[in-house]
């Protein structure tokens, strides 16, 4: 009877490591083969990137290792269901390990961020020194009013309240507002809460920020005549659904974000010229084309340019604005245009500041320095 | 090229297997000694001659040994064999060393060579060492057959992370050996947990050294947690590693020595290197204690073959002072252990394991650090000096991040996970619960693992650089 039981449990023990071995057979083998079968991607929408492609396959590249180095990023980013596998990992790490994070993003009440941190004193230092580089070289000469203000990113809202780590957040506005002395700093963090920023990316929302611009204006235009104040914008929405920055990066399931716009009928008559080829090319306030994109938030001033001036035809006199901004600025700045006869917007990240004497009439214009948070920790970009 | 890459997984392996399995017996060494040397070349195309010299060496001086073994002759080939294999991983692996050390003594200026490191160059070298001492101790017959000897130094499981193979272990295996469905499946099972282990928790442990060493804020918990995470990320990222080689030999029908067997388990020091990374151990004793005499000699000459053995252990693993440092320091524990604290620590039923994981963590610290005043630094760190606080905001973060993987690790550090699956495997329902559950495990496993690898995590391999 023994004997019977000690064959029965050798049988199945048998049965047991076919099984195994086949189901792990096919898995391994049914992956390789997808992974030899599949067609290349070139670009990947989630992640927002252009896909590694085949490496060139030579003796030199080979010897030179190139070869080698090259294949191990192409094996990974043509990996069959790459975004279902990013996905899993994700879960896992959140749910079977237990992280707070997956890459950096965490998710808070349907709040997707990435943690920034520690306060980067270096690039602090440099994006003054680049800030008063603009100041001393073109606007001191003509004596402009500066302004300074800084867009919280989410992290100043979500992080530290929900154990993440996160920057000494006033400890950068003070030590920005000391170093660039010669602006008026702005604070706008008491009128922003993190409702007013998207779920699933980075940036603010347009139709939540109105209060931010009106305090703008009021402290940039104390003392001088309201002109053609927009008591009422139309609020439209995009008829597609917006997936934001991290939505891609963070991998997971999430519900995407609906995306607004403010209309007007000062915004509808502005008119929108784009430097960015050197060359004056009309533009629009909201590109309905560029909505259609990658990144949906592009919808605001046609999305990156270096050099873009915004004329207000409702504004007869001349009251000017100079705005050196990031990618905030783009769903802020059409928000101040109902005050100005024309706002010149530069992005020094895509234009190198030193050409701007030949590309901008610098004759006194007030000035806004508006950048977030997570541009000044990391301002290498800035040229 | 990693175990733990998508290129290994699933682009060079199954190839391998299919070819391997699918060619006659005959021609299956072939297909393994080609796949090995495709294998190293992806890694060091501009090696591959170099290891095959090594290997060609290793063959003509071993039927040289063979021919005048019992003469003077074979013993001065036997000098010779020992002579060059030691020069030619001296010049790849220590050249820069020397001429640092030798310029900083005399002030001189004599240029680095800086030569790039070859992959797993101290495992293939020990490896045709010792074959070449076994075939003079008569150990072994010598290999006749070239391409046996070569698919036995080259062979790609365990050619550049160990464990170091003997000869002697696989000799009949390389003519012939058994391959079964039963063997596949311990294989697959083995190095299905290898690559768990490297992946999964090495890696994260990896991780978590990796933040603290750029952290600006180090706290004692910080060094606490380094200190524990990194003796811990060693462990699993070179068990994990010899796991694979061991379920990968055992798939192409080779039984590879165990390296690791709960280290961190041993209530001694002594113990403790019992357990760790066996294959280096038993390498060391058989081919450079013994040969000096071993205990059988003075008290003197015992303690200075010791601190020999040690010296060359730390030293085999890297190029650098903190290595040799951390080879004489276990020559001071095994020492007291010996004279002195081994009965009260079999007597001190917890305080032993205490004493062994604090100071083999310490040893670690050693092991890790970049230069010697980096350690001195990160030791310190553990009890405050130098270090501003106790704790700081990203100690406590990383430890609530890391949490469930360090208690994981801590566990399967242990021989408890084992015991439970043998423990099931006793009972009827267990049996009938793992047949069910461990193919969907390992299935599990497989995805988690190449969901981590797709996500281009952080994934280096420590034992690469020895």
């Amino acid at each position: 009877m023994q004997e019977y039981s000690e064959k029965n449990t050798e049988k199945k023990g048998k049965s047991r490591d076919f099984i195994l071995v086949a189901v792990m057979a096919g898995a391994l083998l049914g992956l390789s083969f997808l992974c030899w079968g599949k067609q290349d991607d070139s670009f990947s929408e989630s992640e927002r990137r252009v896909l590694a492609k085949f490496p060139v396959f030579s003796m030199e590249t080979v010897l030179e290792g190139e070869f080698m180095e090259k294949f191990e990023t192409y094996s990974l980013d043509q990996f069959p269901f790459r975004d279902w596998f990013r996905g899993m990992k994700a879960i896992a790490n959140y749910g079977l390990f237990q992280k707070k994070d997956n890459n950096d993003i965490y998710i808070v009440n349907g709040y997707l961020s990435k943690m920034e941190y520690p306060v980067q004193y270096q690039m602090l230092d440099y994006a003054a020194s680049h800030m008063e580089k603009i100041y001393t070289t073109y606007l001191k000469p003509y004596n402009s009013k500066c302004y300074f203000s800084v867009v919280p990113d989410k992290n100043f809202f979500l992080a530290q309240e929900n154990g993440y780590l996160s920057m000494e957040y006033e400890e950068l506005f003070s030590y920005m507002t000391e170093k660039l002395h010669f602006t008026e700093y702005v604070d706008i963090t008491g009128l922003l809460s993190l409702e007013d920023y998207y779920k699933t990316d980075t940036h603010w929302r347009q139709e939540k920020i109105i209060p931010v611009a009106e305090h703008l204006k009021d402290i940039m235009l104390k003392g001088e005549e309201v002109l053609s104040k927009t008591e009422n914008y139309e609020v439209k929405k995009l008829d597609r659904p917006f997936y934001g920055v991290y939505y891609g990066q963070a991998a997971l399931n999430v519900a995407p974000d609906e995306l607004y716009y403010l209309s007007s009928p000062i915004l509808e008559n502005c008119k929108v010229t784009s430097y960015d080829t050197g060359k004056p090319v009309a533009s629009v306030i909201y590109n309905m084309e560029k909505s259609k994109g990658q990144d949906a938030y592009e919808l605001f001033l046609s999305g990156t340019s270096a050099l873009q001036v915004i004329e207000n035809p409702a504004i007869s006199e001349e009251r000017e604005l100079l705005v050196f901004r990031d990618s905030f600025g783009s769903s802020l700045i059409p928000l101040l245009v109902d005050e100005y006869s024309k706002i010149t917007v530069i992005d020094t990240r895509y234009v190198n500041s030193a050409l701007l004497g030949n590309l901008v009439d610098f004759h006194g214009q007030d000035t806004l320095f508006l950048y977030s948070t997570l541009i000044l920790n990391n301002s290498m970009s800035m040229r | 090229m990693l175990f733990s890459s998508i290129p290994f997984l699933y682009y060079f392996l199954p190839v391998v297997l299919i070819l391997y399995f699918i060619v006659p017996k005959s021609g299956k060494n072939l297909v393994l000694f080609l796949s090995s040397l495709f294998f190293y070349g992806w890694g060091e195309s501009r090696y591959v001659f170099l290891m095959l010299a090594v290997i060609g060496l290793g063959y003509v001086l071993g039927l040289l040994i063979e021919k005048y073994r019992g003469q003077k002759t074979g013993k001065q080939f036997l000098f010779l064999a020992v002579i060059l294999d030691v020069s030619i991983l001296g010049y790849f692996k220590y050249a820069d060393f020397f001429i640092e050390n030798f310029n900083m003594l005399t002030g001189l200026q004599v240029p680095l060579l800086k030569i790039a490191l070859p992959i797993g160059i101290s495992f293939f070298i020990f490896q045709i060492l010792s074959y070449n001492i076994d075939v003079y101790r008569g150990n072994v017959e010598v290999q006749k057959n070239p391409l046996l000897l070569a698919t036995y130094v080259a062979m790609f499981p365990q050619l550049i992370a160990g464990p170091i193979v003997r000869y002697v272990d696989v000799e009949k295996q390389l003519r012939t050996r058994k391959h079964s469905i039963e063997l596949a499946a311990v294989g697959i099972r083995r190095f299905m947990i290898g690559l768990a282990k490297k992946v999964l928790i090495a890696n994260a442990l990896g991780e978590c050294c990796a933040v603290f060493k750029t952290s600006s804020e180090k706290s004692v918990l910080f060094f606490w947690m380094y200190g524990i995470a990194f003796m811990l990320h060693i462990y699993f990222d070179f068990s994990g590693y010899s796991d694979m080689a061991i379920g990968l030999g055992k798939i192409f029908g080779f039984h590879f020595m165990e390296n690791f067997n709960y280290p961190y388990i041993s209530e001694s020091i002594t113990e403790f290197w019992r357990r760790w990374h066996i294959s280096l151990g038993s390498w060391f004793r058989d081919y450079v204690y013994i040969p000096l005499g071993g205990n059988r000699v003075s008290k003197l000459r015992w303690i200075f073959n010791i601190i020999a053995v040690w010296f060359l252990t730390g030293f085999w693993h890297g190029a650098a002072w903190n290595f040799i440092l951390w080879g004489i320091y276990f020559v001071l524990f095994l020492m007291i252990e010996k004279f002195f604290l081994m009965p009260y620590l079999s007597k001190a039923k917890f305080w032993n394991h205490i004493y062994v994981l604090f100071f083999v963590m310490i040893s670690f610290m050693i092991f890790d650090a970049a230069s010697l005043p980096e350690a001195m630094k990160n030791i310190v760190g553990l009890f405050g000096i130098g270090s501003e606080k106790l704790i700081s905001t990203e100690s406590v973060y990383y430890l609530r991040n890391y949490l469930v993987t360090f208690l994981i690790a801590i566990m399967a550090a242990t021989p408890l996970p084992v015991k439970l699956y043998e423990k099931m495997q006793k009972i009827s329902f267990g049996r009938k619960v793992i047949m069910v559950a461990e193919p969907m495990i390992m299935v599990a496993f497989l995805v988690i693992i190449t969901a981590f690898l797709v996500d281009g995590s952080f994934n280096p391999f420590l034992y690469f650089r020895f």
